[in-house]
């Protein structure tokens, strides 16, 4: 068997055989074909599927050679087409989601680990400086307290209820890190949902405001997180992004509180939250879950607010959302979002 | 020239470097070097590579290289191409005029 013999070929993701194919062929490999793959690259020898790869965002994933090629270096000839095809995209900064005993494949391929959930998972990237550099920039720009606490929010768009929830969580501790989903999943997007909290927050001195970027619930610390079905995998994804934030993020700050609001709706951030609690206080940080805000029997959120989008009413939001947030909603810059929320119809 | 955006060239395969180049304005060259032959050659695959900077008049980069045992050769090629995708130049001296 030589290595050059290897066809090259990207796989038609639209096409009904070919993705049944790529499918069966991880299946054998105790992987699965994640939904939110876009590009896929396999290697055949004649008419047998011999490796595969796929990209999601900047987020390599769906990796694997079959038993019968290993250690010919066809897992290099993937991850450099993926990087390559990753880079014509213009997304460099790249990330791989692999079991941890094939770590040492990709630290060989100019990988580093950022997280390991032993023996589930292990999140690495294609630089050493990445979180490093994360870090220091927030520690740059922000105060440091030792009686420090966090919120991790979406703000989809910015609400009362979140309002309320900051101002709870700030009232309780020296200095407030607000993080911001960066992630570019919701109907809002992020620079303008990070600038809404950002307009509601002025009356709070002791809140620092941050943008989650790529390690804070995003596509590559959680990726099921996106895909909004739950599975099992919820727990495994969620358990990394928590070993992400308390190896590197919590210390870095001080943080030794986390406040988060109740969630009765998604059953995906309803086990992330189970998940904090359980992990969380065995690295000495203190969980609270804060009931949320109602009005008028119903608890006040985004997906509410959403919904009245939707149905036109506009106006009605007045009444969850702060003045800041109201202004944004009929000024003309909403205009695009409130379009497409009205044509959408799912809960992101 | 100038790097004006993150540039790659190469691949991850034996005999070869992955040469990733990224603009490092006014903080001069800055290479982070991974090498299977790290210890017997290290030393020479950064000189090469600051070479080849040096002679396309690059003086701000920060410079990711991934080395599987290239050659001098090899190595220079790699960072010729990497810098042209950069510096959205168009230095091609391989091709006939």
């Amino acid at each position: 068997m030589w290595y050059t013999s290897f066809r090259e070929q990207v796989v038609n993701l639209q096409s009904g055989i070919e993705r049944k194919q790529l499918q069966a062929f991880l299946e054998r490999q105790s992987l699965s074909l994640d939904g939110d793959v876009e590009y896929a690259v396999a290697l055949w020898d004649g008419e047998k599927l011999a490796a595969t790869g796929s990209l999601s965002g900047s987020v390599l994933k769906c990796i694997a050679v079959d038993e019968e090629f290993k250690y010919l270096g066809l897992s290099a000839k993937i991850v450099t087409h993926l990087v390559q095809e990753a880079y014509l995209k213009g997304r460099t900064h790249l990330f791989i989601y692999t079991k941890p005993e094939n770590k040492t494949i990709f630290t060989e391929l100019g990988f580093y680990v950022i997280a390991e959930i032993p023996s589930k998972v292990v999140l690495m990237e294609n630089t050493s400086k990445g979180i490093k550099n994360y870090i220091n920039e927030m520690k740059s720009e922000s105060a440091i307290s030792a009686d420090a606490a966090a919120v991790i929010v979406n703000c989809n768009p910015f609400t009362l209820g979140h309002r309320y929830l900051l101002e709870y969580a700030a009232a309780r501790c020296r200095l407030l890190h607000v993080f911001v989903v960066w992630e570019e999943q919701s109907s809002f997007p992020a620079e303008i949902r990070y600038k809404l909290v950002q307009q509601g927050v002025q009356h709070l001195d002791n809140v620092m405001l941050h943008k989650g970027k790529d390690y804070i619930i995003s596509k590559a610390t959680f990726p099921s997180y996106f895909i909004k079905e739950y599975q099992e995998l919820v727990k495994t994804h969620a358990r990394l992004d928590l070993e992400i934030f308390t190896q590197h993020i919590a210390p870095a700050l001080g943080i030794k509180k986390r406040f988060v609001g109740e969630e009765p709706y998604c059953k995906v951030t309803a086990a992330y939250n189970a998940a904090m609690q359980e992990v969380l206080p065995k690295h000495g940080i203190e969980v609270q879950v804060v009931p949320r805000m109602s009005l008028e029997g119903s608890p006040i959120s985004a997906s509410r607010v959403r919904e009245l989008i939707r149905a036109g009413d506009i106006h009605k939001t007045k009444e969850l959302v702060p003045e800041t947030t109201y202004q944004f909603l009929i000024s003309p810059e909403a205009e695009e979002i409130i379009k497409h929320i009205q044509s959408m119809n799912k809960r992101h | 020239m100038r790097i004006q955006q993150v540039g790659i060239a190469g691949t991850l395969e034996s005999s070869d470097i992955t040469i990733h180049i990224e603009p490092n304005e006014g903080k001069g060259i800055d290479i982070e070097l991974k090498s299977t032959v790290e210890n017997q050659f290290g030393r020479q695959i950064r000189s090469v590579i600051q070479e080849t900077l040096l002679e396309l008049g690059i003086t701000d980069a920060y410079v990711r290289a991934n080395d599987k045992g290239a050659l001098d050769c090899t190595i220079r090629a790699r960072m010729v191409t990497a810098v042209n995708r950069a510096a959205l130049g168009s230095y091609s001296p391989w091709e006939v005029k």
